[in-house]
């Protein structure tokens, strides 16, 4: 079976756990509750009669006494970064974000979940800045409460890590 | 530096105690190094010193476990999984150097198969019977300077880190699961009396094996320890003693101590690592 090395990367409290917990186990919980190190899970995704091993490493999210850690990111096959669409500085470094992974894992297929969408009203960032993000990033926004676009988010990251594994298996 | 040179640097020790409460130690533990077998007999070789990098320790396994009280066989559970594991361990992943990304994910694998088979050796001691024997699991497995932590039940794995107490693993009991779910708060989960149930164990109805891993430092000391240490020592007082005692050995003994001072009402059981400079 093929096997996929998923890292979730983002601040802080946008929801990484949250997601990973929505897509493998169907449950949402309010409570908050920091990763320390990585936490690691597996769900198989079968797109078009190929099954993918998504192992998915939940990272500590970057807060303002620690920094990712990456020798964690080494060997990823993709990226999914999180942003949580209330706090407007998890969107902003997402770029900085993006270029402490590309030093540490290359440059492998990267999605953006613009997280709590079900909070929509109390966002932080306008429609231009979500066109500007989707400029740069394959954008999806999620919910980790509803489940609104957990499934695609990383249905993409599945097929994104297929599509590069005859350049790097 | 090599992860036989690390390990070495290693200052690790162990300890339980029955408690004051309770007339038989359902808690086990082991500290192991998992190493590559090469005995050299008989050499031309004029320094057959050269093949003592043949002997060190690749890996170092900590693992502690705790017999679900209350039922039959709890200390015989919690050693059957111990010496499963360690059995599982030493035959399928003998070998962990050099760990790329596929061999890490099928090491982390055979991690999880191994508490696979140690919940299917307790089941099998029960004959199937509803609340047979059951324990908790918590493992971790160094390979410099990664630590790669297999967790079942309410043991607890913690690191301190820059002088700062995290707790890695989470307690699979019916508390945590009921504030997560949203339905208690902390302090209800705190006050309930089935908030301290186990959801998940080696043996239990349910077995989930939660899987993590984290990158050490030297300088870092890694805690490993059952519930009878932390019904009783609060985080803050654990940090304290991590920091302050000289050895492994120390702290082991200071903790039981503070755990014994504050009542002593389960089997205590704790492995302290400290990452030499």
């Amino acid at each position: 079976m093929i096997q996929k090395k998923v890292c979730m990367v983002g601040l802080f409290g946008t929801g990484k756990t949250s997601l990973v917990q929505r897509f493998v186990h169907s449950l949402f919980s309010e409570r908050y509750l920091s990763t320390v190190g990585v936490k690691i899970d597996r769900k198989q995704v079968d797109l078009d009669g190929t099954t993918v091993a998504l192992v998915l490493w939940d990272l500590a999210g970057r807060d303002g006494q620690d920094d990712i850690t990456t020798s964690y990111l080494r060997g990823a096959h993709a990226i999914l970064y999180v942003a949580d669409g209330t706090r407007r500085e998890t969107c902003d470094q997402l770029p900085e974000l993006r270029a402490l992974v590309r030093e540490a894992a290359g440059e492998v297929p990267e999605v953006v979940a613009l997280n709590k969408s079900d909070l929509k009203d109390r966002w932080a960032i306008t429609a231009t800045d979500e066109q500007s993000l989707a400029s740069a990033f394959d954008l999806v926004r999620t919910s980790a409460k509803t489940g609104e676009g957990v499934e695609d988010a990383f249905q993409r990251i599945a097929r994104a890590t297929l599509a590069t594994r005859e350049a790097r298996p | 530096m090599t992860a036989t040179a690390v390990a070495a640097r290693v200052d690790a020790s162990g300890l339980t105690d029955v408690g004051l409460k309770r007339k038989v130690n359902e808690d086990h533990f082991v500290i192991a190094a998992l190493q590559k077998s090469a005995e050299v007999r008989q050499t031309s070789i004029p320094d057959p010193r050269v093949f003592d990098v043949l002997r060190g320790p690749e890996a170092l396994v900590f693992l502690v476990a705790d017999g679900v009280g209350g039922r039959p066989g709890g200390a015989l559970a919690s050693e059957t999984a111990v010496t499963a594991l360690i059995e599982y361990i030493g035959r399928a992943a003998g070998c962990v150097h050099q760990l790329d990304v596929d061999r890490e994910h099928e090491f982390l694998g055979q991690l999880e198969a191994a508490v696979h088979e140690a919940h299917e050796r307790v089941l099998a001691q029960s004959g199937g019977k509803a609340q047979g024997p059951a324990t908790t699991l918590t493992m971790a497995t160094l390979v410099w300077p990664r630590v790669y932590l297999v967790h079942v039940g309410d043991s607890r794995a913690f690191y301190l880190h820059k002088g700062r107490l995290k707790q890695l693993t989470r307690d699979q009991t019916t508390g945590e699961y009921m504030v997560d779910a949203g339905v208690w708060t902390e302090e209800q989960a705190a006050k309930a009396p089935m908030g301290g149930t186990l959801v998940s164990a080696l043996g239990g109805d349910e077995m989930t094996v939660a899987v993590g891993l984290v990158d050490l430092q030297p300088g870092d000391v890694l805690l490993l320890c059952t519930d009878g240490l932390t019904r009783h020592v609060g985080d803050e007082r654990i940090a304290e003693v991590l920091k302050r005692a000289p050895d492994a050995e120390t702290a082991c003994r200071e903790l039981v101590a503070d755990a014994l001072a504050g009542g002593g009402h389960d089997n205590v059981t704790v492995i302290v690592a400290r990452m030499q400079g």
